[in-house]
C-alpha cells in the first residue's frame, strides 16, 4: 500500500545516495600514502598566522606572503645569532670606517636576478633609496654610492651598529622597481629576486609553492626541488599537521613537544629551541613610586624564583637570565666579570627582605610592606591573556613577591589593551619583550637611554618603563662612533656594568626561538650540535637552512 | 507592484542603517592598527619599523564625517580600498579569493540541513507519535546542543586521525590545481564531507522541529480531511497538500540563513583549516583592519538584505493570501 510504496522509494533513494557517494570517493583518487621518495618532493612548511594566502610578494610590506624575504629576496650578509657568526651572502666583504661614519661593501661577482639580468651595485643603491622613500628609517644614512662592484654607505652621524641594519636589508632589482608607479601598493604577484626559490607556482588560498630560481648564484646549493607553504587558521590545526608528519619543518609553538611530536617517531623528529630571541623582562614603570628606587627594583628581582619560572611556566625550554640582561644571541658580548660579581638575579628572599627594610619599606604587623608615605606596597602585573606561558610566569612572580610582603596582582586582559597601557605609560608593571638586533646596542638603548624616554601619556614603542641614564647615553654614543672591535667590546663591558649597577628593568629569561623538524623527507637541519642557523622559517637565517637541506631519496 | 516597491523602500532604509552601524561600531574599539600589529609581533618588530608602518599604511585621520562620506563613495564605486592586515592586497581581492570556498561550504551545509531537516520534520509530523517522531527530534536537538567546536574536533580526531577515512584539512589536496575534472571535484567533495557533516549535525535539529510543528498545525486543517475523504493517497496529501503550506515559514528562515552563508563558518574554518571569510573577519577585527572589516561587513549586509528581498518576492508567489491582502 502507500506505506510499502514509500518504503521502496525511500530505499531506492538511499541506495542512490550511497552509490553516488562511493563514486565520488572513487573519483577522488587514491591518497599518496608512503610514496616512493624520488628527491623531487617539496619542503612543506605550515603557517599558522596566515589563514589564507593571496598574491602579495611585496618586500616592503610587513604582511607579505611567507618566504618573500627569505627565499625570494636576499640580503648582503646573514647574521646567525645561534653562534654569533656573520655569513657573507650577496656581498663578499665589508669594511667599516674607523670613526663609525660609514661602511663599504664589495658585491659578489656573477649574481643574476631570476629573470637573467645581472645584479649590480646600482640595485643595492636603489634598494636603500626606495626603502627610505617608502618606509623611512635609516636616518643616519646620508648617501649610498655605487662604484663598480663596491657600494659605499656614508652616514651623517656615527652609528657603527648600522652595519647590521644595512647588511641585512633585502636587495631588490632596480630594473623592475623603477618602472613601478606605486611601489608601496604593488602586490608584486610575479616577483623577480636573487634568492634560491623565486618561481611562484600554484598559488591557492590554502597553499602555494616556490620552485627553483633558474639563475641562482649558488646552483649547487639548490638541492631541494622547492618549498610548499600551507595555510592554517591558528596553532592547533598547524600542530595537528606537524604531529601527523605532513610537514617537514615547523616553527610554531607546540606544547609538550617531547610527547606530542618527538615521541611519535624519535629517530626522525627533533626540536631545538636556542634561547636567542629577545630577553623577556618584568618591567617596572619607573615613573611610579617605588619603582624609581633602584633598591626596590633589585629587591623585587631577588625575590623572583627564576628556576621555577623557567622550569614550570616555560616548561624547561629556557634558562634564567643573569645581571647583564643579555639574551643568548649576545654570548660573544657577555662580560664574565659582571655575571660573576652581580647577585640581584639570584633568588635570595632573606636578602630581598633585608634590602627592603634598609631602603625604608617597613614590614607591617600584617606581613605587608608599605611605602615611606604609608601607602601599601602593591601593584599590578600586566600580561596578555593569550600568552598562557607568560601568564604562568606572572602568577609565579606574584607568589614569590608575597614572600617579601609585596602584593602583586596579575591583570590579564587582551594583548592590545596591555600594549596600549605600556605605550602610554599608564601600567604598573608587566611582562615584556625587548629589542633584539645583532649587537646589544639597541637592547641597552631601549632599556636605559634618555633618548628613548618619552613622557607618560605620549605613545612610544620601546623603553615603556621610561628609564634613562646620561652615563648610558655617553657609552652608547662611544659604541656608535667606534669602528674598532676591541673598543666596542670594552664599551659593551662598561654598559653591562652600568646596567648591573642600576637594574633599570628586571630580566627574567631569554626567549626561546621555536623550531622543530622531521628528517623523513629532508636532511641537513641545524640543531644544537650543528648550530649553523636557528630553526626559524621567518627570519634572515632561513635562507641558510634552505641552501643546506637535501632531499631523501628512497632506495 | 506596489508591494514590491514598498518592500524595496524598507530594504533601502535597512541598508542605510546597517551600513552606518558597520562604519561606526569598529571605530568604538580602542587602539589603532599599528599598535595592534606591534602587540602581536611581541618584539619581533623593531620600534623603528612600527613608525615606518604608520607612514606606509597612510592611515586615515580625517574627521569621522569625511570618512563616513568617503565610505559611501567607495560603496558606489566598488573600490573598497587596501587592506591593512594584508597590505597591500586590495580588499576586493582578499574577499574575492575566499568567497568561493565560503559559499561552497555554507551553501552545501545549509541545503543539506534544510532538505533533510524538513523531510524528517514532515515525516515525523505525519506519523505523529510514531517511532520517528518520538526518537529523532529530541536526539537531533541533543546533538545540536553540543558545542560545535567539540563536535568538530571529535569528528576530526575519530574519522580523520584514527580511522583515516577523510582528509584532515583544507579544501582540496595540497598541490592540486583547481579544475572541473572529475578527480578534482571528487577531491573537493571528500574534503567537504567532515566540515559539512558537522555543520549539518548541529543545525538539522532546528529545521526538523520547526517543520514538524508547522506541519502538525497544517495537518489538522479541514482541507486535509477533505483530501483524505476524497480518497487521495497518503503520500500525495502529505507532500502536495500539507507540506506545501507548511514550508512557508521554512522559506523565510531559509532566506535569512542564506544571507549569512557569506559570513563564513568561523569554527569550521579553524578546526578543518578550510579557507573562508569567517576567520578572515576575525583576524581583521583583531588587527583593527578597518577597510577589510568594512568590506566583509558590507558583503554580509548586502547578501542578507538581497536574500531577504528575494524571499519576500518569492513568498508572494507562493502564498496567495499575501497577494490578496
Amino acid at each position: 500500500m502507500a506505506h510499502r510504496r514509500f518504503k521502496t522509494k525511500a530505499r531506492a533513494l538511499a541506495a542512490l545516495a550511497v552509490a553516488g557517494g562511493l563514486a565520488l570517493a572513487g573519483c577522488a583518487g587514491g591518497t599518496t600514502g608512503s610514496a616512493e621518495l624520488d628527491g623531487t618532493q617539496l619542503l612543506t612548511i605550515p603557517r599558522e598566522d596566515k589563514s589564507t594566502f593571496s598574491a602579495n610578494f611585496n618586500p616592503f610590506s610587513p604582511n607579505a606572503m611567507p618566504m618573500t624575504q627569505q627565499a625570494i629576496y636576499e640580503p648582503m650578509f646573514v647574521y646567525n645569532p645561534a653562534d654569533g657568526s656573520t655569513i657573507p651572502w650577496l656581498a663578499t666583504d665589508w669594511v667599516s670606517s674607523e670613526d663609525g661614519m660609514g661602511v663599504t661593501f664589495t658585491l659578489r661577482d656573477g649574481v643574476q636576478w631570476s629573470d637573467g639580468e645581472p645584479m649590480t651595485a646600482e640595485d643595492v643603491a636603489f634598494s636603500f633609496e626606495l626603502q627610505k622613500e617608502l618606509l623611512g628609517g635609516f636616518e643616519y644614512l646620508e648617501s649610498v654610492t655605487a662604484d663598480g662592484a663596491e657600494v659605499t654607505f656614508t652616514y651623517n652621524t656615527p652609528f657603527s651598529p648600522g652595519l647590521f641594519e644595512i647588511g641585512e636589508q633585502v636587495i631588490i632589482p632596480k630594473h623592475i622597481w623603477e618602472g613601478i608607479a606605486d611601489p608601496a601598493n604593488e602586490t608584486n604577484p610575479k616577483p623577480v629576486g636573487s634568492g634560491p626559490y623565486t618561481e611562484v607556482t600554484n598559488l591557492q588560498a590554502q597553499s602555494y609553492s616556490l620552485l627553483r630560481n633558474p639563475n641562482y648564484w649558488q646552483p649547487d646549493k639548490q638541492k631541494i626541488e622547492g618549498i610548499q607553504m600551507l595555510a592554517f587558521a591558528g596553532n592547533d590545526p598547524a600542530n595537528l599537521a606537524t604531529i601527523n608528519g605532513e610537514t617537514d619543518w615547523a616553527d610554531q609553538f607546540i606544547p609538550d613537544i617531547e610527547n606530542a611530536f618527538v615521541a611519535k617517531d624519535p629517530e626522525n623528529r627533533e626540536f631545538w629551541f636556542p634561547s636567542v630571541d629577545a630577553m623577556i623582562h618584568l618591567q617596572l614603570n619607573t615613573t611610579k613610586a617605588p619603582f624609581d628606587d633602584a633598591d626596590a627594583r633589585r629587591a623585587i628581582s631577588m625575590a623572583i624564583d627564576r628556576e621555577a619560572v623557567t622550569s614550570v611556566a616555560m616548561q624547561g625550554y629556557t634558562h634564567p637570565a643573569d645581571c647583564t640582561g643579555l639574551s643568548d644571541s649576545y654570548d660573544t658580548w657577555r662580560s664574565a666579570e659582571v655575571v660573576e660579581s652581580c647577585e640581584w638575579t639570584t633568588r635570595d628572599v632573606a636578602g630581598a627582605n633585608a634590602l627592603l627594610d634598609e631602603a625604608g619599606y617597613p614590614l607591617g604587623a600584617d606581613g605587608e610592606r608599605t611605602l615611606p608615605d604609608g601607602s601599601p606596597f602593591e601593584f599590578d602585573i600586566s600580561v596578555g591573556s593569550a600568552s598562557s606561558d607568560w601568564l604562568s610566569v606572572a602568577n609565579i612572580i606574584s607568589q614569590n613577591l608575597a614572600e617579601i610582603g609585596v602584593t602583586a596582582t596579575v591583570n590579564a586582559p587582551d594583548w592590545a589593551v596591555v600594549v596600549a597601557g605600556y605605550e602610554d605609560g599608564s601600567f604598573d608593571s608587566g611582562i615584556v619583550w625587548s629589542n633584539n638586533a645583532p649587537t646589544p646596542f639597541q637592547y641597552f638603548r631601549g632599556v636605559m637611554s634618555t633618548e628613548t624616554v618619552v613622557p607618560v601619556g605620549e605613545q612610544t614603542f620601546q623603553n615603556y618603563h621610561r628609564f634613562g641614564l646620561p652615563a648610558a647615553d655617553e657609552l652608547l654614543a662611544r659604541f656608535a662612533a667606534s669602528g674598532d672591535e676591541a673598543e666596542q667590546e670594552a664599551v659593551m663591558d662598561q654598559l653591562q656594568e652600568v646596567y648591573a649597577e642600576n637594574a633599570p628593568i628586571v630580566p627574567l629569561f631569554p626567549g626561546p626561538r621555536w623550531g622543530s623538524y622531521n628528517t623523513t623527507r629532508f636532511t641537513g637541519f641545524p640543531n644544537e650540535d650543528n648550530p649553523y642557523a636557528p630553526l626559524s622559517t621567518r627570519s634572515t637565517t632561513t635562507v641558510l637552512v634552505l641552501t643546506t637541506l637535501e632531499p631523501v631519496v628512497s632506495e | 507592484m506596489q508591494f514590491v516597491l514598498r518592500r524595496l523602500g524598507f530594504y533601502l532604509v535597512a541598508f542605510w542603517v546597517s551600513v552606518t552601524l558597520n562604519f561606526l561600531l569598529p571605530r568604538f574599539m580602542p587602539g589603532d592598527p599599528i599598535s595592534r600589529m606591534m602587540s602581536q609581533s611581541q618584539g619581533r618588530m623593531t620600534p623603528e619599523q612600527v613608525v615606518q608602518m604608520q607612514a606606509l599604511f597612510g592611515l586615515d585621520d580625517r574627521p569621522i564625517l569625511q570618512q563616513y562620506i568617503g565610505y559611501w563613495q567607495s560603496i558606489f564605486t566598488g573600490e573598497m580600498g587596501v587592506s591593512i592586515s594584508r597590505f597591500p592586497s586590495p580588499v576586493s581581492e582578499v574577499i574575492a579569493s575566499q568567497i568561493g570556498w565560503t559559499i561552497l561550504l555554507g551553501a552545501t551545509a545549509l541545503l543539506i540541513a534544510v532538505v533533510i531537516g524538513n523531510l524528517l520534520g514532515i515525516l515525523a509530523a505525519w506519523r505523529r507519535g510514531g517511532a520517528l517522531d518520538s526518537i529523532l527530534p529530541p536526539f537531533l536537538v541533543f546533538i545540536g546542543s553540543f558545542p560545535y567546536f567539540w563536535l568538530a574536533m571529535g569528528a576530526l580526531y575519530l574519522f580523520g586521525v584514527i580511522l583515516g577515512w577523510f582528509p584532515l584539512r583544507h579544501a582540496f589536496s595540497a598541490g592540486a590545481t583547481p579544475s572541473f575534472s572529475p578527480e578534482f571535484i571528487g577531491d573537493v567533495a571528500m574534503h567537504l564531507v567532515m566540515p559539512v557533516t558537522t555543520i549539518v549535525l548541529v543545525s538539522i535539529g532546528g529545521w526538523m522541529l520547526a517543520m514538524r510543528n508547522t506541519m502538525i498545525t497544517t495537518t489538522s486543517e479541514d482541507y486535509v480531511v477533505m483530501a483524505e475523504a476524497k480518497g487521495l493517497t497518503a503520500n500525495r496529501i502529505m507532500l502536495r497538500y500539507a507540506a506545501r503550506n507548511a514550508t512557508l515559514p521554512a522559506v523565510t528562515n531559509f532566506g535569512m540563513a542564506i544571507g549569512f552563508v557569506v559570513g563564513g563558518a568561523l569554527l569550521t574554518e579553524v578546526v578543518f583549516a578550510y579557507p573562508g571569510l569567517g576567520f578572515q573577519l576575525l583576524s581583521a577585527v583583531t588587527a583593527l583592519d578597518y577597510p577589510l572589516m568594512q568590506g566583509i561587513f558590507l558583503t554580509i549586509t548586502g547578501a542578507v538584505l538581497v536574500a531577504n528581498f528575494i524571499v519576500d518576492i518569492v513568498y508572494v508567489r507562493l502564498d496567495p493570501r499575501v497577494r490578496v491582502s
